[in-house]
């Protein structure tokens, strides 16, 4: 039916697009801003390669109308470093190993970050159950805790 | 031997491809976009076996946004196979003429401007199809009365296989015990993240270019030339980043294919993404196998012989089933030396989903049989399946007789390992037990069922004058970190830093080419490559500085980091940067380029090198839901040399989730024909909290025929799990599992036969 | 494919209901965890949608010692996840949710929306019930407050007509001496279960069973209450025994339909076994309970 105008900030930048309502925010965020970190690997809101972050939450970007995000800050993979400065998690991820193919990594790094943002002095199992919502067929997970864990440990300081 | 002093090798070095992949620049064929790009979509048959009577595809084509419908009849109508060699198997026309043989094949593909408008022409298509009778198990599809599925194609047996050596029956005979039993094991889907996609652009110039998400760019350059008449060379196949691959994607699908085809009528890019459903049904997934296994051994616990019948669901087409035919056959001997050993392997057509290569090959299920067998027996005449293992063990310089020589194994060390850890585990609770299981595999194959024309593996390795290299290989990067190996291989053997190699790969137009990702070939082979490569160009340099530095004949030059220098004098010498300044200046400017290039000669039947490993699994039984917990997987594992050390961690504990997935959780359950699970709320993938710690105790070995003695790591890793895990639930619980999955309610039912047989 | 539809944004809950009243083919999209993929697969094709993600007014968590807990209807999971109060007075509600989905989903997908759709796999309905909540809900022309367990009427469909919304849960203060506990049966610890039991239990001053509560998920067209293993445990001195007992009932009064996952009498039977702990554990929790 009618398009519409959304205005949102994306990664600090502010964007408008005109969008059909049913878009989803990540046909939004990889098509017509051409942020395409943001990976899409299932039908059903299972694998979690579309993890975002929106106003502070992780959410799974194809299960979200981008009009619905009207107003609100998303951040997206590519909005985690900062002047070529990487971020923590980033960081750890390198130096963990924690990602092979990599098609699962932005999603991951996303839903890492918003954990370890808010996780006060969490268990191993709360941190496996901060990437529960995300597919990983590579690595088998164990890296990305570790990483996750170093940074929760304070290994990582922000540069 | 891992004790050498190696500047690069086997120390933390981050994967090279880790900045691109953290912060999202990494781009896949997923995401890639040409300009005037269009969307393709295919239709797929939703019956399992019928003839193709009529295609009428007007109202699609008068759809606004459709540019074009193709169907078979738009092809050159080529039957092709992975293995070209052997015509009877090129057996697969992706866009078929006459008949569709299962539930999802393509039919028709179609392209419009957007992938909805695509999606919505795919109802426009009016396919007439002749629905005929359809099979769908191998042990039907055998019968004489069973359709047949492709004429001319007896009893729908598509490849047998027979391994055999020493005189089995007479084996046989010396046996004090045997034993015989069934296994059923179920197939599994590869489940990338990235799934099936290709973009496809054809220009005037007659030449293609494709993106494609794969496993290997110079295949799928010569089964695309090969489909379409091009010449090879006009083919150009780009894998930029490659979203996984597990063996499902060396062959051709119909995303490359229907792409192409389109693109060459348009002359406009066209992208074919797979959606997950699409994925799911409609890429080729790991063989289901039924296993007939028996097994004769001497009460001191000697294996004298075995004997092993194997029927797999070939599903509609050939693919790579044929080798995971033979290989499954071959690695249920290891790791063991047998005095009489036969193995039939049968590969029949049925109209499903065709299976074809997936990581093991075909071992985890040959391992799940035969190690579970194994520890039954062991039970059964009160031996120790650790001794017996020790006892039977391939040793170096075994030979299988006509099949293989083994010149390296650390199997005993493994199992003495493994025993350890276990013992340190003590006595387990109620309803809790540890299961082991050894075995072996190979690194890369030897037979050319491709008839490739090139080496195996080749590289270029180039220094420009700052002594930064450019690294051309054709091994493919699907996540396993080959590009990083690579890296470290060139940097310790010129004697530079990993950061002064940059890799080129997955651009057939650059790279040269190279058999790509598969059987865990590519450390060993194109390592190999690249070694030589980079020791031809380490020589040029040297024979320069020989000259530049004016050293005794007697002495030896080498580089390491970044240090050109005497070896019996390493203070004397001179920065590699220099020597690479005034080389270059040597040779009227032109840079060093050194040449490598392997291909496994006179090595057996298999492979040029076999890895060793005894795997534990601790699991625990919830006796009255059947559930099971995995609680812990230690491995104790013999690759030779590593290289990549984050990426041998990451390659175990990878293989470790996919294994312990098709161990308990993962299933393709079909009815008449139809998946019933295509998507990943009901295709159970192992996520976080149900993984387990799965550590490492690395053997040291040395492997001859390997780049620095190093030979596979990632696909043998898969081999043991299943069987770990069933040995496991057999320790705690008593129960044999035959059958896979290991699901709670096979359990509750085993607990339920094994109560009633005690009364 | 989703289809065009027109969408409407009400500012409030009054504006809401008048605009869902004006429209006969509207659904209401809140979190649209489920929604989106009901309609990607064109099972549900409004032309109209009406989004209350941002109808401030049903977003809230409200505790008081004698009224109980009120969760407005678009109130997020990970809101009543992370709620303190909740975690103290009903930390089953806490548990429950820390299983629901993935962060991701709970970061955005609604308490309402998930009642709403009515799911009889949903993990909120069972334990809501167990714990005796209510359910209000209403339109523009006014309110219903109903038992959650009667407002569950078959699969996916409720008591609602075209034009109400869910508006609020009211679970009551819970008795002095109260446990409360839920479990679901899955492969992998995200998965909605392939059955699932809740159980409640409310004992008098003597310790005998006051009331107890047992409430099936994934067993039936609705979540489902066994009221004839509740009648069992009332009034008794409750043991072991009388749980066994309990679970058998709940095994051959629930209507599993079997799938892929399990045959039905695998569902029947950790039914049984389900309910059996889950009383069990009810039970200690009300003993403990000051």
């Amino acid at each position: 039916m009618e398009k519409q105008v959304l205005r949102f900030k994306v990664n600090g930048d502010e964007y408008e697009v005109y969008i059909h309502p049913k878009t989803l925010l990540a046909e939004v965020i990889r098509d017509h801003l051409g942020l395409t970190g943001t990976k899409r690997g299932c039908d059903t809101v299972s694998c979690g390669a579309c993890t975002v972050n929106v106003n502070g939450f992780s959410v799974k970007s194809c299960s979200v109308l981008a009009v619905q995000c009207e107003g609100m800050e998303v951040t997206t993979v590519e909005g985690l470093e900062k002047n070529g400065k990487l971020s923590p998690m980033q960081r750890a991820f390198l130096d963990n190993g924690s990602y092979q193919c990599g098609f699962c990594t932005p999603g991951m790094l996303m839903s890492a970050t918003a954990f370890v943002s808010e996780a006060k002095n969490p268990t191993k199992d709360e941190m496996k159950e901060s990437i529960e919502g995300n597919t990983c067929r590579c690595t088998g997970y164990n890296s990305i805790v570790r990483a996750i864990e170093a940074v929760t440990q304070g290994k990582y300081k922000e540069e | 031997m891992s004790h050498a002093k190696y500047s690069v090798i086997n120390t933390h070095v981050h994967n090279i491809d880790g900045v691109a992949k953290v912060t999202g620049r990494a781009t896949y064929t997923f995401d890639v976009k040409l300009p005037g790009m269009l969307y393709g979509k295919i239709l797929r048959s939703p019956h399992p076996h019928a003839k193709i009577i009529n295609i009428d595809t007007t109202r699609a084509m008068e759809l606004s946004g459709v540019k074009i419908v193709v169907t078979g009849k738009d092809t050159l109508g080529i039957k092709q196979g992975i293995w070209r060699r052997y015509e009877e198997l090129c057996d697969e026309q992706v866009l078929p003429l006459e008949k569709v043989r299962y539930i999802g094949e393509p039919v028709a593909a179609v392209a419009a401007v957007t992938e909805e408008i695509a999606e919505m022409a795919l109802d426009l298509i009016d396919v007439e199809y002749e629905v005929l009778p359809a099979v769908y198990e191998p042990l039907e599809a055998i019968k004489k009365e069973a359709p047949t599925i492709h004429e001319g194609v007896e009893r729908n047996v598509n490849v047998t296989r027979h391994i055999e050596w020493g005189d089995v029956d007479e084996a046989f005979e010396e046996a004090d015990y045997i034993r015989e039993d069934w296994f059923k094991c179920s197939g599994q889907a590869h489940m990338c993240m990235e799934t099936r996609a290709a973009v496809s652009s054809f220009t005037p110039e007659g030449k293609l270019t494709c993106y494609a998400s794969t496993q290997s760019a110079y295949y799928t350059q010569g089964l695309l030339a090969g489909v379409l008449g091009l010449r090879e060379g006009d083919v150009r196949v780009l894998a930029p980043y490659v979203g996984g691959g597990f063996g499902g994607k060396f062959e051709l699908d119909a995303a490359m294919f229907c792409s192409a085809v389109m693109s060459m009528k348009l002359f406009k890019p066209v992208k074919v993404v797979f959606t997950r459903e699409e994925d799911f049904i409609a890429s080729k997934r790991r063989t289901p196998m039924f296993y007939y296994v028996r097994t004769g051994i001497k009460k001191d616990g000697t294996f004298c012989a075995r004997e092993s019948r194997m029927f797999s669901n070939g599903g509609a087409y050939t693919g790579m089933g044929a080798t995971a035919l033979y290989l499954s056959g071959f690695f249920h001997s290891f790791p063991y030396k047998w005095r009489g050993y036969r193995y039939d392997g049968y590969r029949v057509y049925t109209n499903t989903l065709p299976s074809t290569s997936m990581r093991g090959f075909g071992a985890p299920q040959a391992m799940f049989c035969s190690e579970q067998q194994i520890d039954w027996i062991c039970a059964d005449l009160g031996l120790d399946p650790f001794e017996v293992r020790r006892k039977n063990g391939h040793t170096e310089g075994y030979e299988v007789p006509g099949q293989a020589f083994i010149a390296s194994c650390g199997l005993e060390q493994c199992i003495n390992e493994i025993e350890k850890w276990v013992k340190s585990k003590g006595k387990m609770p109620p309803n809790r037990g540890i299961g082991i299981s050894s075995c072996g595999f190979m690194s890369g194959g030897i037979f050319n069922w491709f008839d490739s024309p090139y080496s195996f593996s080749s590289a270029v390795i180039t220094i420009n004058v700052d002594g930064t290299c450019e690294l051309h290989v054709g091994c493919q990067d699907i996540g396993q970190g080959s590009n990083t190996t690579m890296a470290i291989i060139a940097a310790e053997t010129l004697g530079v830093k990993v950061e002064d190699i940059r890799v080129h790969s997955g651009d057939t137009a650059h790279c040269p080419a190279d058999l790509g990702a598969w059987g865990s070939r590519q450390t060993l082979m194109a390592g190999n490559a690249v070694k030589m490569a980079c020791e031809d160009a380490k020589k040029q340099l040297l024979e320069f500085a020989y000259a530049e530095m004016g050293i005794n004949i007697v002495y030896d030059l080498d580089i390491k980091d970044r240090w050109a220098h005497i070896v019996a004098r390493p203070e004397r010498g001179m920065p590699y940067g220099d020597l690479v300044k005034k080389a270059l200046r040597a040779k009227d400017g032109q840079r060093i380029m050194g040449r490598g290039y392997y291909t496994p000669h006179r090595k057996g039947m298999i492979s040029p090198a076999y890895s060793y490993m005894m795997q534990a699994v601790d699991a625990e039984v919830d006796p009255e839901t059947g559930k099971i917990k995995i609680h812990e997987v230690m491995t104790a594992h013999d690759c030779g040399q590593p290289i990549n050390q984050l990426g041998l961690v990451g390659q175990l504990e990878g293989a470790a989730s996919m294994a312990l997935g098709y161990a308990y959780l993962e299933d393709m359950p079909f009815e008449d024909g139809k998946l019933m699970n295509p998507n990943l709320v009901d295709y159970k993938v192992i996520k976080a909290p149900e993984m387990p710690e799965a550590g490492i105790i690395e053997i040291d070995t040395y492997e001859p025929e390997g780049p620095y003695g190093a030979k596979e790591a990632g696909e043998g890793l898969t081999n043991p799990t299943a069987a770990a895990l069933g040995n496991a639930i057999y320790n705690a619980m008593g129960i044999q599992m035959k059958e896979l999955p290991i699901t709670p309610e096979r359990v509750l039912k085993a607990l339920r036969e094994k109560k009633e047989a005690q009364k | 494919m989703i289809n065009d539809f027109h969408y409407l944004k009400p500012a409030s809950l009054k504006e809401a209901l008048a605009m869902y009243a004006q429209y006969d083919d509207c659904k209401v999209i809140c979190g649209g965890q489920s929604l989106l993929i009901v309609m990607r697969q064109g099972m549900l094709a409004p032309e109209y949608l009406l989004d209350i993600k941002h109808v401030k007014e049903l977003s809230y968590i409200k505790f008081d010692d004698k009224d109980g807990l009120r969760i407005g209807a678009t109130t997020t999971h990970r809101e009543i996840e992370k709620s303190d109060t909740i975690a103290k007075k009903y930390p089953v509600l806490v548990a429950m949710e820390g299983k629901l989905a993935s962060i991701q989903t709970r970061n955005w997908g609604t308490i309402g929306g998930n009642i709403a759709h009515a799911d009889p796999a949903g993990d909120p309905g069972p334990v809501l019930i167990a714990l005796k909540a209510e359910i209000k809900f209403g339109n523009a022309n006014g309110e219903k407050t109903v038992a959650l367990d009667e407002f569950f009427v078959d699969y996916f469909e409720t008591k609602m007509e075209h034009g109400d919304l869910v508006l609020e849960i009211h679970v009551p203060a819970p008795d002095a001496k109260f446990g409360c506990a839920y479990q679901k049966f899955n492969l992998l610890d995200s998965d909605m279960g392939i059955v699932a039991a809740a159980a409640s239990v409310a004992l008098n001053a003597d310790g005998t069973c006051k009331e107890a509560r047992i409430v099936l998920g994934n067993a039936g067209p609705t979540p489902l209450r066994v009221t004839k293993a509740e009648d069992l445990l009332k009034g008794k001195k409750l043991d072991d025994k009388l749980f066994a007992e309990a679970g058998q009932i709940a095994s051959e009064e629930a209507q599993p339909v079997a799938d892929i996952h399990a045959s039905e009498e695998h569902r029947r039977h950790v039914l049984g076994v389900l309910t059996k702990r889950m009383l069990k554990k009810a039970f200690e929790q009300a003993q403990k309970a000051a």
